[in-house]
């Protein structure tokens, strides 16, 4: 029996969102701060041959206006170390900083940037995946090769636009398609997708004493102390940053912002500056997720085993490498997918273009890369003349299966468990019958990001637990709902006694970041090993009180007492307060890191991400109707059957499967940002970025399966990310089903849907 | 620079305001009531909404000398003057209708509004209303949901 563990809970910070109070990034400020535009650039690839700022400078109010010859001369980066503050000689995308005004307000920042004269001589644009590697393309980086990899990370082969290349091959599979019964290849593309986070983003910094203070609404507060630090050649010691309320990152707040360029222009100004984005600027210059074009090729046998795989992928990292870099070790884990496969060959590259540099967005490369293998999965089912959910069960992977990576996935017949649940729901020969509707279906296996968190727990004389952690909450309920419900849990309290703090690098142990549904299950696992030792002294205190031994006690409903004799009893207010003077007060740390997974390190070359920790099965259906006059795709049923450890809080992973479904939904009909031959993006506003709205979007269907003994705080594994990661794969092959024509891009427009119709009667 | 006259939450309030000063830069840099968001600044995302004289708007879109006169409702003004939630608040906590928090202002402004228009509301009419109002975490769902218990339409959890 739990008292939180399981429960739905209510969030704590649900009270001062909904009153208007929580304070978010865009909300804080400093008194006697001063407001930063950046200026940027106009244009995707130019050589600067001037920045006139005099007359920018000469508009009351205006402090100062800062270029690169005020920054450090320093190239820092995520991965590589290939990005300056400001642009100096060479602009590489639209929206790139070349310039900021600070001034006493922000309407005056903004019309003095406008004064601010950059003269750019145009250069030619590498503005496509297939310019940048055509055979004389220009270089996006000329000095590409004396670039070096940020701090603790080994080189990886890269070349001329090439910036990142993981590379795999079992052997033999040029052979397997030279003698397969059947032989299928598809290329899909991709376009970008926007965060589209609600808060844009922001920044205020103030400099003192030698150190900067940063104010952030931001996913991985210490990855902005390390960034901003390599950024302005200064040791992480020398910044401090303090997290608020964020409204949203969905991976786009992972990586730094403006908070470099707060900090730099907090010390010239002598002041506190804080800068926030407006909405054009924030969508032009964000770290999408970037687009990529996906060719797949298997042999298979008339029976319906996959022989060979090759599995090729380019990805758009932009102008620079960013963690887009990262995302191609991905390929590794998606080329066979959650199916058997005898052998493979996988290459992912990671090209710069003269485009805006993209990176994370939940799911990562994930969502495009299943979506290729699935569609693809579809078409060799087609035609071998095989049902497609039998096709996918025949060859779906059993426990023990091994990776590509050497690592073997324990648990992996899990995946069967979450057809046969959705089955149950919904029976699948049901399901896209009569004219115009379709059925699709997708299967996946995902990670939850290992990276280490960590956790003090203090009981204070009025009862309460603190929990005090550099985690940040991004709005899942990751920190207020699973981390506050597992801490209410080990020491057997209400979790309304439970107070959280806001991150501050200073006061916390190091945490990685709101990514790859990390927190609940890390820095869960770490309030479980500092409960033991809270626990150990809370005991240790009560024998005194209780007259009793240490081991003859147990804690109950906010209560310490004797198991022989439960009335006899002390409270843990009462115990934190008898300790106070009696060793000091209680208090104990713990850490927590997922080992690596035992694998072959040397299994791909190129591989920056090697392992996918602590797996997740899932499988996701959909039904949809196409209008055969407008194009227009309806989702008629979304059903997810998603493999989850223990639901903390099942409310809250209800929540994060609705929402990630719903960002799924927008990124296979509706979302794009479309790169026009001069680089620059067609899409400008949220006008033109079609984000879902309430009426297009069903009520998402899910079933969530627990295996509570697995690894994790009382079993809990990943669960906000996976939801969007098979969307995309499931309409497109709904679609595909309903038009009985091809779709081979993202996003599906109803373009596609006519010409698919058109197609197939053909 | 003119005066301009006008209610917020039951404040009379004149200041002095220019032709680019929208109500939401006067509600929020001017009176500190930061609960009203900005996050397009071009009527899109509905973060910015508030009610004048009832109608939810776009504050973000509207010259503060629009609402001279008017009876200006912003998040601020929900709860009753002893702290207690409207329902449709009361509903948003306990309908997990929040994750990152940052759109919830605009939604309940115009949710308070439909509601007072329409005491009970179907989904499809709920679904309709939010048309101005993007939410990026929540899918919606619990939205709807908040609304329907707000209404008396659905058992309290």
């Amino acid at each position: 029996m739990t008292v939180s563990v399981g429960r739905s809970v209510v969030r704590q910070d649900a009270d001062p969102k909904v009153r208007g109070q929580a304070v978010f990034g865009v909300d804080f400020e400093l008194s006697g701060s001063l407001h930063a535009v950046l200026v940027r650039s106009p244009i995707a690839s130019g050589r600067i041959r001037s920045v006139e700022t005099s007359s920018a400078a000469a508009v009351p109010g205006v402090r100062l206006v800062a270029t690169a010859a005020d920054a450090p001369r320093i190239l820092s980066g995520l991965a590589l170390a290939d990005q300056p503050l400001f642009a100096g000689d060479v602009v590489r995308y639209e929206g790139e900083p070349i310039a900021a005004v600070v001034a006493d307000t922000v309407t005056i920042a903004r019309a003095a940037a406008a004064r601010v004269v950059v003269d750019i001589e145009p250069l030619p644009v590498v503005a496509s995946l297939s310019a940048a590697v055509a055979p004389g393309a220009p270089l996006v980086h000329a000095d590409w090769s004396t670039y070096r990899p940020s701090p603790g990370l080994p080189d990886w082969p890269r070349h001329d636009n090439v910036v990142g290349e993981m590379r795999f091959d079992s052997g033999g599979v040029d052979d397997v398609f030279s003698t397969a019964d059947v032989v299928i290849e598809d290329v899909y593309t991709a376009d970008r997708q926007y965060q589209a986070y609600l808060e844009p983003k922001s920044a205020t910094a103030v400099y003192e004493a030698g150190r900067y203070t940063i104010h952030a609404a931001h996913q991985y507060h210490f990855n902005v102390r390390d960034r901003t630090a390599a950024a302005l050649g200064i040791l992480p010691s020398r910044v401090r940053v303090i997290g608020h309320h964020m409204g949203g990152g969905f991976g786009a707040k992972l990586d730094v912002g403006l908070e470099p360029y707060a900090a730099l222009l907090a010390r010239l100004a002598g002041a506190p500056v804080k800068m926030v984005n407006d909405r054009v600027e924030d969508l032009l210059s964000c770290n999408s997720r970037e687009n990529a074009i996906i060719r797949v090729r298997s042999g298979v046998t008339r029976n319906g085993r996959i022989l060979a795989r090759e599995f090729l992928v380019d990805m758009d990292a932009g102008a620079y490498a960013g963690d887009t870099v990262f995302l191609t070790s991905i390929a590794l884990f998606v080329a066979e997918g959650p199916y058997s496969v005898d052998r493979t060959r996988v290459v992912a590259r990671a090209l710069y273009t003269n485009t805006a540099p993209t990176g994370a967005f939940r799911g990562v490369s994930g969502t495009y890369l299943y979506f290729a293998l699935e569609r693809h999965t579809d078409n060799l089912a087609n035609a071998l003349g095989m049902d497609r959910r039998d096709f996918r069960i025949r060859n779906a992977i059993d426990a023990g299966h091994t990776m590509l990576n050497g690592q073997v996935l324990e648990d992996s017949d899990l995946l069967r468990a979450a057809f046969d649940a959705i089955d149950e729901v919904a029976p699948w020969e049901t399901l896209g019958r009569g004219p115009n509707r379709g059925v699709g279906i997708a299967a996946t296996v995902w990670l939850t990001n290992p990276m280490p968190g960590a956790v003090t727990l203090r009981l204070e004389p009025d009862g309460s637990l603190g929990v005090v952690t550099g985690a940040a909450e991004i709005g899942t309920g990751a920190v207020a709902l699973g981390v506050r419900q597992v801490a209410a849990e080990e020491l057997g309290i209400d979790p309304d006694l439970v107070v959280l703090t806001m991150p501050d690098t200073d006061a916390h142990a190091y945490d990685g970041g709101a990514q790859g549904s990390r927190t609940t299950h890390i820095v869960g696992r770490a309030v479980q090993h500092a409960a033991a030792g809270l626990r150990e002294r809370i005991f240790g205190q009560a024998a005194k009180l209780l007259d009793s031994g240490a081991d003859e006690l147990e804690i109950t409903d906010g209560r310490v007492r004797m198991v022989s004799d439960p009335q006899r009893t002390v409270t843990l207010g009462q115990v934190a307060g008898a300790a106070m003077f009696d060793g000091g007060p209680i208090i104990s740390s713990g850490s927590y890191a997922t080992p690596a997974p035992k694998h072959d390190p040397d299994a791909a070359t190129g591989l920056l991400f090697a392992t996918f920790p602590t797996p997740t099965y899932h499988v996701h259906v959909a039904e949809v109707e196409v209008d055969p006059v407008t194009g227009r795709v309806t989702v008629l049923r979304y059903l997810v059957a998603q493999e989850v450890g223990r639901a903390i809080n099942p409310a809250g992973v209800m929540g994060q499967i609705q929402g990630g479904v719903t960002q799924g939904l927008g990124y296979a009909l509706w979302e794009t940002l479309q790169i026009g031959d001069d680089g620059r993006y067609r899409q400008r506003s949220l006008e033109a970025y079609k984000l879902p709205i309430a009426l297009d979007v069903p009520r998402v269907e899910a079933i969530l399966l627990e295996h509570p003994a697995d690894a994790g705080p009382y079993g809990a594994k990943g669960v906000a990310e996976p939801p969007i990661v098979p969307v995309a794969a499931a309409i497109a092959n709904a679609v595909a089903d309903a038009t009985g024509g091809s779709i081979v891009r993202l996003p599906i427009t109803p373009d596609d849907v006519l010409n698919a119709l058109e197609s197939s009667k053909e | 620079m003119s005066a301009v006259t006008f209610t917020v939450n039951g404040r009379i309030v004149t200041l002095d305001a220019d032709g680019a000063d929208t109500l939401l830069t006067v509600l929020r840099d001017r009176l500190g009531l930061t609960g009203t968001k900005e996050g397009c600044a071009e009527g899109e995302c509905g973060a910015c909404t508030v009610l004048v004289d009832g109608v939810p708007v776009d504050s973000c879109l509207l010259n503060v000398h629009a609402v001279a006169g008017s009876d200006v409702l912003t998040i601020e003004g929900l709860a009753t003057s002893d702290g207690r939630l409207s329902p449709i608040q009361q509903a948003f906590v306990d309908n997990f209708s929040v994750q990152c928090g940052f759109c919830t202002p605009g939604f309940l402004m115009t949710l308070t509004a439909l509601i007072a228009d329409t005491p009970t509301p179907d989904e499809v009419t709920i679904r309709s209303a939010l048309s101005g109002n993007l939410c990026r975490c929540t899918g919606y769902s619990t939205i709807v949901d908040a609304v329907m218990a707000a209404t008396g339409q659905t058992e309290r959890s």
